[in-house]
């Protein structure tokens, strides 16, 4: 005897908890059960990308402070690259050394971020996500003294960064790397070897790492899949050649170890702007670049370890003081375009705290 | 440390002021207490002032009074109220039902803050502290906004299956008080299948639910209500055979019997029961939709279950619906496993239901405290953990404790020393048996042990990944 | 026991289960007639409470509105939506005639038994002291074959739905 019940569609999004902004899924469901998904993108789509090709080069660095919110500094950081690869600028070491900090800084924050929803989208009532506010909030007091924004800090410069940081900046940072290690441990306690978050992430949204290679997915997603794989050791920018740090490796491939691989990513974050402070060499902060930049006609592309992954900028140049043609590669939308393999068959629940561990911005994806 | 790294002083400080508030507060409760404890010591409330301990008494009470007052008046209206016994019935009880109601109504707006404050703490921020002292007025508020709140009808509703489920869940919800025993004599009805009625009560919920999710509309609130009742049938049966096994060990199903049993041989049942304890709490939870089981609504998921369409005062009933279960359950809790109103001989100096309301807010708390920090099951698991685990639990402690009232009732002689043994067994079964009973549904953390992710320096491809699989 | 009250309640609760019992075949809404039959099964058990029958009563409610209706419920869902109707069926007229002529019948055995009545208030206090522990004791010592062969029945019906429904191969 076979009960059969007749599948139905679900649409969750764009407006739901757990899609992490206006996001859908269009979801065939049997029960419980996940038959088919479709992902519809382009709700929050702002064209970035076509405005770029109306405003100067350094005009266009607000417009990369928008595209994935929750990791300013980063998008700043490899759209300057981008362009300085293009006009050849020479950048000062004081200049790298800071960018490095305030980059691994943003790491730290936006993974604080995408634990914390993820365990939301877990099912926890908001704890851990607040446990990790906490952090982030400091770190974004932090971005606020030296450049006067949190979120959309438009801090980096082509050629630099955009201000030193205040002589307060110093200790508060020394302070915040004094405790990390703690808040970290905290989470640690309160979450891993939780044996509800093993069951429910463990073995659930299994990622193989051919499978992540072929689909190009990046960042700590793919360091799940266990490839590991990271820009800042296989093609150092900035100055990270220079410290010593490690890249967190996973062995299942799981949401799991998506999470264990951003926790122990923070940890190395810690790592990195300790040694940076420490050799934090005296200088410029910037090189002086003419305000309407026009570089030799070509093109460049810079390409950084983002915290979701492979952040790309490809900048043309035709001479002019605006990029002729600008292009942002988004990990965000490349990590998700296997979200349909990862969830289908699974259950609801399983696929929601797949999508959650992907971390997917939905400013980025959509641009 | 700047002021510009901490402005929002997240992490709550003992400042000089929050503590003298704190002790402030905390020394007003302590003299409200000491006064009414002088009170009933000095005879100023002695007696049974409290003493509805069921309808008969109170139509008694409520037929002397009128007696007295008709005494001397003859005519046709006293014979009218003196023929008329159900209407005395019916005063008694209505009498009753308002106590009740106006207590939960109390009680509900004073836990929301509760709650609310306590997740607050649990998560480093304030919680509501703007609407009147300590944000005490926060759920007045919020109540007087749900009110005025427009009632959305989703288009394709069924209107008579939609509008009815809030009333119908309100009305377990009220019913679940009636045998809960303050203190000696303070029980609305003290009936002697209080127990059963407890059970009976608990099912009612499960179809109003449904009908919530279904007259819907809505695929999530469907899902939350096929949910919530398979999750429901599931719970009710280690939910059923974990209070059985008290009845079985106390020998009556009356709750204020059941309390006086453990005020009698001074011991509280969690000692003697302690896995009881375990599958009654964990089923509640499921029963309460309360994390780490709050699967029915879970947020993430489906949004809000089965009230995902309802706005408005309707919404706030269901809200206020969950509460006041999670507020029921702590009491009957603290009524079955920890002693209730008694509390080795305290109770002749402290009015009991204080001490019962104190072991209510305990157990409040500890609901409020898993809450506040597990993440949730998923549905598969929760069913397969009620029928594979707690279900066998339940039974085989069943069947111990029957062998032991059994004992017990045949040994009545020697009580401590029996009830110290049975303790004793108990404690060392629970371990065992939840210890065993996980291994040997294959549960064993130790045969695979859980990788860690491995920190490495070098790079690579497909390459490098088989590199790390051989060296791991 | 022949007050005002309990005859209030006794029709008020006779009318309330007939009523929803008629309901049931009269909503087209097959959730809908679940609910009814739900409503006629609280009638009953109050009915049982009008008759100081307090264990029976909660067991009513426990049983069959907690229960069964969540059975039938289910049932209801796993029909397929064409079928999902409580329209015209063949058996109205067999149904109303059975149904017709067992009422006649229990009426006619309410009025034709002689029943023993308890007139004095002592002994029917007595006697409804305490049900659960009379049913108890009945249970486990004067039907307890009957109980064992009852829920052995039950365990064997249990069995064999299972192996009904389970497929071959599956765990």
């Amino acid at each position: 005897m076979t009960t059969a019940s007749d599948p139905y569609v679900l649409n969750i999004g764009p407006q739901h908890p757990s899609t992490h902004g206006v996001f859908r899924l269009r979801v065939v469901m049997d029960g419980e059960h996940l038959q088919d998904v479709d992902m519809v993108v382009g709700y929050l789509h702002r064209s970035m990308e076509k405005l770029a090709e109306e405003r100067t080069y350094a005009q266009n660095i607000p417009f990369t402070d928008r595209t994935d919110y929750l990791a300013a500094m980063s998008n700043n950081l490899g759209y300057c690259l981008a362009a300085e690869l293009l006009a050849g600028v020479e950048v000062p070491e004081r200049a790298s050394y800071l960018r490095v900090i305030f980059a691994e800084l943003q790491r730290i924050a936006s993974h604080s971020m995408a634990n914390g929803t993820f365990i939301n989208d877990a099912g926890a009532w908001q704890t851990p996500l607040m446990y990790m506010f906490r952090e982030r909030e400091k770190i974004l007091d932090l971005f606020e003294m030296t450049c006067g924004a949190r979120l959309t800090t438009n801090y980096m410069r082509i050629g630099g960064v955009a201000f030193e940081p205040p002589p307060e900046f110093y200790p508060a940072v020394d302070a915040l790397v004094a405790e990390l290690p703690d808040r970290i441990g905290e989470y640690t306690e309160l979450l891993v070897d939780n044996e509800i978050l093993l069951a429910r992430a463990r073995d659930v949204g299994v990622l193989s790492p051919a499978d992540a290679i072929n689909a190009s997915i990046t960042g700590p997603v793919l360091r799940a899949s266990g490839v590991p794989w990271d820009l800042r050791k296989a093609e150092p920018y900035c100055a990270y050649d220079r410290f010593d740090f490690g890249i967190p490796v996973g062995h299942h491939g799981d949401c799991y170890d998506r999470f264990l691989v951003r926790l122990e990513e923070m940890r190395q974050s810690v790592r990195i702007i300790r040694q940076a402070l420490d050799g934090l060499p005296s200088g410029a902060h910037k090189t002086e670049i003419p305000l309407a930049l026009r570089p030799e006609p070509g093109e460049a592309y810079a390409r950084v370890e983002g915290p979701r992954g492979e952040l790309g900028f490809y900048v043309v140049s035709d001479g002019g003081p605006a990029p002729f043609r600008f292009h942002i590669r988004a990990p965000s939308l490349i990590n998700l375009s296997l979200l349909r393999e990862m969830a289908v068959g699974s259950s609801l629940p399983d696929a929601i705290v797949t999508l959650g561990s992907l971390d997917i911005v939905v400013g980025e994806i959509d641009r | 440390m700047s002021a510009a790294l901490d402005p929002i002083r997240l992490r709550a400080r003992l400042a000089p002021r929050t503590l003298a508030r704190g002790v402030i507060a905390f020394a007003a409760f302590v003299a409200l207490n000491v006064a009414i404890a002088a009170l009933v010591v000095s005879g100023a409330l002695d007696g049974e002032w409290y003493d509805f301990r069921d309808l008969g008494l109170g139509v008694q009470q409520l037929r002397e009074w009128l007696d007295e007052q008709t005494a001397d008046q003859p005519g046709w209206l006293t014979d009218i109220l003196r023929s008329t016994t159900w209407l005395s019935y019916l005063v008694t009880a209505l009498l009753g039902a308002t106590g009740i109601l106006s207590f939960v109504g109390g009680v509900l707006l004073v836990l929301i803050w509760v709650e609310r404050r306590l997740i607050g703490r649990i998560q480093v921020r304030r919680g509501p502290n703007r609407v009147g002292p300590f944000g005490l007025l926060q759920p007045v508020a919020d109540a007087i906004k749900l009110i005025q709140k427009e009632t959305l009808i989703p288009v394709g509703a069924d209107r008579v299956m939609f509008f009815l489920p809030p009333v119908l869940v309100f009305i377990p919800g009220l019913l679940v008080w009636a045998p809960v025993p303050w203190a000696p004599h303070m029980t609305y009805v003290d009936t002697n299948v209080g127990v059963l009625y407890l059970v009976a009560i608990g099912s009612l919920a499960t179809l109003a639910i449904f009908m919530a999710g279904w007259s819907s509309n809505n695929h999530y609130a469907l899902l939350g209500a096929m949910r919530t009742v398979a999750m429901m049938i599931s719970y009710e049966i280690p939910l059923a055979l974990s209070l059985l096994t008290v009845v079985v060990l106390t020998g009556s199903a009356q709750l204020s019997a059941i309390v006086e049993w453990q005020s009698v041989h001074n011991v509280w049942i969690v000692v003697l029961l302690p896995l009881t304890l375990f599958t009654f709490f964990f089923a509640s939870t499921a029963e309460l939709n309360r994390t780490p089981n709050d699967i029915a609504e879970a947020e993430s998921e489906i949004v809000a279950g089965f009230h995902t369409e309802y706005s408005g005062m309707k919404f706030g009933l269901f809200y206020a619906v969950e509460l006041g279960n999670a507020v029921a359950v702590s009491a009957l809790t603290a009524a079955l496993f920890l002693g209730g109103w008694s509390m080795f001989g305290l109770q002749e100096w402290v009015p009991a239901y204080l001490l019962f309301a104190t072991k209510v807010a305990a157990v409040y708390f500890v609901l409020v405290w898993l809450r506040g920090t597990l993440p949730r099951f998923r549905l598969d698991q929760l069913m397969a953990f009620a029928w594979k685990y707690l279900i066998p639990l339940a039974l085989l402690n069943l069947g111990v404790v029957a062998i032991e009232a059994a004992l017990f009732r045949r040994w009545e002689g020697e009580g401590v020393v029996v009830l110290g043994g049975f303790a004793l067994a108990n404690g060392l079964l629970t371990v065992v048996a939840v210890r065993g009973w996980a291994r040997f549904l294959g549960y064993a953390p130790e045969r695979e042990p859980l990788l860690r992710p491995t920190l490495t320096t070098g790079v690579g491809g497909l390459r490098a990944v088989d590199r790390m699989r051989t060296t791991r | 026991m022949e007050s005002t009250g309990i005859i209030i309640g006794f029709w008020a609760l006779a009318g309330l289960t007939v009523g929803s019992a008629a309901l049931v075949f009269v909503v087209r809404n097959l959730l809908h007639a679940v609910l009814a039959l739900v409503l006629s099964f609280m009638g009953m058990a109050g009915l049982f409470l009008t008759l100081s029958a307090d264990f029976i009563a909660m067991a009513q409610v426990l049983i069959y509105a907690g229960a069964i209706s969540v059975l039938l419920v289910f049932a209801v869902m796993l029909t397929p939506l064409a079928s999902r109707d409580n329209g015209n069926s063949l058996f109205a007229l067999p149904g109303l005639a059975i149904g017709g002529a067992f009422a006649l019948l229990l009426m006619f055995l309410a009025v034709d038994v002689d029943w023993p009545e308890l007139r004095d208030a002592a002994l029917a206090d007595r006697a409804f002291a305490d049900t659960i522990e009379a049913v108890g004791r009945s249970l486990v010592d004067r039907y307890a074959f009957a109980f064992q062969v009852a829920s052995a029945l039950l365990l064997v019906a249990l069995i064999g739905a299972i192996a009904l429904v389970r497929e071959d191969g599956a765990p």
